[in-house]
């Protein structure tokens, strides 16, 4: 379980982490989204007893971050931005290293250093100095060192990063196996998709706050319901007038909002609606009566990249604006 | 895919080992990787092989064939060398203790350490440790080679002029220095941001010490070996509360917080 409550973290005058209140239970993950300089990474060290907070309260594993940091240092595993590793050590040595601060029995410690590295596929990488590893390759070995003490709570930053498409879907079906086995999760990305997926709740940080936080169901739910729609026609349409009248009727229909008129050589017509079950067929119908050659409809539901641009303060970031596009 | 240990609940921390055992762990490491290092290890090669010929063949060995030097001079001349040739190749050892903490926080390796449970002492005391023991292990072999080139180019003979527990008194003193050195090297490595920073208020602040020590055992050794061990104690127990001083002052949760 990690909580926290009013967790503030101030370097001179600049404030990176404000007020900042969550709660992971046992099982769960938390996704922490946001634009670099959030404050994610700094509320990562805070909870990972890594830094100490300016104000605020939290507990880890049942442990203050205040009064019991080495406690929690010993029953959380981390894997910072940067994968931090001794590069000019050969993979077992790191881990046996980082096992044996972590108190790992030796017997253990030898199983678990061999389960870790079979399981990120660097079994032809033992005997290599850390230094010739990809990117991805050091990842995995942040990982590793990571799980290597069987952690109760796991912050992970950026725990794809670099890796190839295989890799990190193999990491993505350890988190969730990680949280299937009890663990409390924090997971910093830049992948919205991932996110979506892995996340019970998401927390979206901006200018060191959390401005959004829930469920992402809920994420969706509570902003707007609209769905947006596509439709593509074969060709512009010629009939500038025709086009523009069929166009005309659609705003007169209910629960249709056109984002923006088309233009007169329109190739696709967008707008949004919140109900498209009874709304597309009757703005199809008037289209082809207009002398429309539909190509393709296709709905939009509202994306997390869109709320997400909109509590990062880019409103314009996710949608089009443009509704009917040249052809 | 799916690791068999994560599959089980989960369980309760281990109980992380020792503070000694921790220090030394951490000391092992860095002294591998200072090691393996070629940088360090080939200005380390400079004063551990190189020095020594030139003492011998330029100073001692003149000296030694002039005549005019009496044999308890030479010995004296000879004895306090040891010291010079011990304690050149352990300046790497300020270098590597520099690096311990801003060098590794630039690059990135600080923050798992940090994550770790390992105790501030035992981080401290190890990173020190791990500078000074290559240090120590050049140093060895620059006496041993200083040594074999003076029976090799002035005879064997010569090694009897050798003042016995002067010559162990100065032998004490190049760990008590080096590790003296390193203390002070780390203890600025810890608290500034950068490593050319760490490395240049170290070599800023060690080269008056170093100054000072010398000339205190030049004074030490005109009173005799026991002075000279009293010295060596002193150091010694300076080195001791620094270092404690060091890992007490040290907040480890401020080293990442620095910007």
């Amino acid at each position: 379980m990690i909580s926290a409550r009013g967790l503030t973290r101030r370097f001179g005058s600049f404030t990176a982490v404000e007020s900042l209140t969550l709660d992971v239970p046992d099982g769960a993950i938390l996704a922490l989204l946001g634009p670099n300089g959030a404050g994610k990474t700094t509320t990562v060290r805070m909870l990972a007893g890594l830094i100490a907070p300016t104000e605020g309260e939290a507990s880890v594993a049942g442990f203050d971050i205040r009064r019991d940091a080495a406690a929690i240092r010993a029953r959380v595993g981390l894997v910072t931005d940067v994968p931090g590793l001794h590069e000019q050590m050969a993979l077992p040595a790191y881990l046996d290293f980082f096992g044996a601060i972590y108190g790992v029995p030796r017997p253990l410690r030898a199983r678990r250093i061999d389960e870790l590295i079979t399981f990120f596929d660097l079994q032809e990488h033992r005997r290599e100095r850390m230094a010739g590893f990809s990117k991805g390759m050091k990842q995995k070995v942040a990982l590793a060192r990571a799980l290597l003490h069987e952690p109760l709570a796991l912050f992970l930053d950026e725990p794809t990063s670099g890796l190839d498409p295989l890799a990190a879907r193999a990491v993505r079906e350890l988190i969730v196996n990680l949280k299937r086995a009890n663990r409390a999760i924090v997971l910093c990305t830049h992948d919205l998709d991932e996110a979506e997926r892995l996340a019970d709740q998401i927390a979206i940080m901006s200018a060191g706050a959390i401005v959004r936080y829930d469920a992402p169901a809920a994420l969706r739910a509570s902003s707007s319901p609209e769905t947006l729609v596509r439709v593509r026609l074969a060709a512009p349409l010629a009939d500038a007038a025709a086009s523009l009248a069929s166009l005309a009727s659609l705003a007169s229909l209910s629960g249709v909002t056109l984002i923006a008129s088309a233009s007169e050589v329109a190739a696709e017509v967008a707008y949004s609606t919140p109900d498209p079950d009874s709304v597309n067929p009757d703005v199809i119908a008037r289209l082809v009566a207009g002398g429309a050659r539909i190509v393709s409809v296709t709905c939009e539901t509202r994306a997390l990249e869109d709320i997400y641009a909109e509590a990062v303060g880019a409103r314009d970031g996710g949608r089009p604006a443009l509704t009917a596009i040249a052809g | 895919m799916t690791l068999p240990s994560e599959a089980k609940a989960a369980r309760p921390a281990f109980t992380p080992p020792s503070d000694a055992r921790v220090t030394l762990l951490i000391a092992r490491r860095a002294a591998l990787e200072s090691l393996r290092d070629r940088a360090t290890l080939l200005s380390s090669a400079t004063f551990v092989l190189l020095l020594p010929i030139l003492w011998v063949l330029l100073i001692i060995r003149p000296t030694a064939l002039s005549g005019h030097v009496p044999p308890g001079d030479l010995g004296s001349l000879i004895t306090i060398y040891l010291l010079i040739v011990g304690l050149l190749p352990t300046s790497a050892a300020t270098g590597v203790a520099a690096g311990q903490f801003a060098g590794e926080k630039e690059q990135g390796n600080l923050a798992p350490l940090l994550a770790s449970p390992a105790s501030n002492a035992a981080i401290f005391g190890g990173k020190v440790l791990g500078a000074v023991l290559p240090a120590l292990l050049y140093a060895t072999v620059a006496e041993i080679s200083y040594l074999i080139e003076i029976a090799v180019f002035i005879g064997a003979d010569t090694l009897r002029l050798l003042q016995p527990a002067l010559s162990l008194a100065m032998l004490a003193l190049v760990p008590a220095i080096a590790i003296f050195a390193a203390a002070v090297a780390a203890l600025i490595s810890s608290r500034v941001r950068t490593y050319q920073t760490a490395q240049g208020l170290a070599s800023l602040a060690l080269m008056p010490v170093f100054f000072a020590f010398f000339g205190l055992t030049t004074q030490l050794q005109s009173w005799g070996a026991l002075a000279l061990f009293g010295g060596v104690v002193g150091i010694a127990l300076v080195d001791i509360a620094l270092i404690a001083f060091a890992a007490a002052t040290w907040r480890r949760e401020e080293v990442l917080a620095r910007r």
